[in-house]
């Protein structure tokens, strides 16, 4: 490992210029190299913070470090901001979604798993029986739930990471597709949008699906079942990835301002 | 008009709390998944500009008035003092909630923070 050293910030500065600049990748690694030196003293800072949740400190600080290279990945030097507090929000976010993942995956009680599995099916049958969504009442005497357990399953579809929510989506036809072979050409003037222009750095960082999704709701004024439709996912998915953007992103502008 | 009080912490992780209140209630009158979805949002999103996204010092006090047309929901906060919050929403926010309630805002009577918002039953 390359010796930490404190280097002043131009000197930080000239490391990402040649990081950015580089035109090879050994050129590029090496710089990667002495930036992430340079930082990791921040990433143990930030991983010692989520010590006490039972997972050893090297453990986090390589999740940490993840986010570490995300960020240096991402930095923009015209941004008039330290790198340091540019990376923070990063790597604090890659080590709690490291909880979060991990966390919830073990924790779904079945209970919980089924009730969820069994409304995904309902909100979209019913959905498509009654040509528009839902109400909490319809899916309880579809179900023979209480409302308050469909409250709570819609709710807690939020809290919980169900692997089979990101599995790949079967289509009618048997075969099996991914997400990439379904985003279509016809939204993508998405490129010239005032959206991107107030909210561009953050964009640019969201996957392409949950940049959809976004796009889909709040310009284009979908429903989420509709989206959901359109992207072959359940609306209980679509709900679950629009707050969790939407969450990030707020967790950016925060940071910004 | 019904009313339905809670205080909570500003905190984001109690505000699972007030998104089922409003989920309750919403459906109640009978709301649809996708407008109760919609609601859940807004309420997350006003409710950020109080709680932060790491929380901060002090209360929420979130009142929900029930009328057959529809819910509204408006929320203050009572921080320690010299906490920041903004109190103007972003454009982001603006566009956001144009989309998924009737009504939301900002506001700060007595120098104190808070938001109302409302939506109505589609037809």
């Amino acid at each position: 490992m390359t010796e930490r050293t404190d280097l002043e910030r131009a000197e930080i500065r000239e490391i990402f210029q040649k990081y950015k600049a580089a035109t090879t990748e050994e050129e590029q690694l090496a710089a990667r190299e002495q930036l992430v030196a340079q930082f990791l003293g921040l990433v143990e800072f930030l991983a010692r913070r989520f010590r006490n949740r039972g997972e050893p400190l090297e453990d986090l600080v390589q999740v940490g470090t993840i986010g570490l290279l995300k960020a240096i990945d991402r930095f923009d030097l015209e941004r008039e901001v330290e790198f340091s507090t540019y990376a923070t929000p990063t790597i604090v976010g890659e080590l709690k979604r490291h909880f979060r993942d991990k966390g919830w995956a073990v924790r779904v009680p079945r209970r919980l798993q089924e009730l969820h599995l069994e409304l995904t099916k309902v909100v979209s049958s019913l959905g498509q029986e009654l040509g528009r969504s839902p109400t909490p009442a319809e899916l309880a005497k579809q179900t023979g739930l209480t409302e308050e357990q469909v409250l709570e399953g819609l709710e807690i579809a939020q809290a919980y990471n169900f692997a089979s929510l990101d599995a790949p989506i079967d289509t009618e036809d048997g075969a099996t597709t991914s997400f990439a072979d379904q985003l279509g050409s016809e939204d993508e003037s998405l490129e010239n949008l005032e959206y991107r222009a107030s909210l561009a750095p953050e964009m640019e960082k969201l996957p392409e699906r949950e940049r959809r999704i976004l796009y889909l709701r709040f310009y284009k004024g979908l429903t989420q079942s509709e989206i959901a439709e359109r992207l072959e996912i359940s609306q209980m998915h679509v709900s679950r990835l629009l707050n969790r953007t939407l969450i990030q992103l707020r967790e950016a502008l925060e940071t910004e301002s | 008009m019904d009313k339905v009080s809670i205080s909570i912490p500003a905190s984001p992780e109690y505000l699972q709390v007030v998104r089922l209140i409003a989920a309750g209630l919403a459906s109640r009158l009978g709301f649809t998944i996708d407008e109760i979805e919609d609601l859940k949002i807004a309420v997350d999103e006003l409710c950020a500009y109080l709680t932060g996204t790491q929380g901060r010092d002090g209360d929420l006090n979130i009142t929900f008035g029930v009328e057959g047309s529809g819910l509204s929901i408006t929320g203050t906060a009572t921080l320690a003092p010299g906490q920041k919050v903004r109190t103007e929403l972003t454009e982001f926010s603006q566009m956001i909630l144009s989309t998924v309630v009737d009504e939301a805002r900002l506001d700060q009577a007595n120098g104190v923070p808070g938001f109302t918002l409302s939506k109505m039953k589609s037809e």
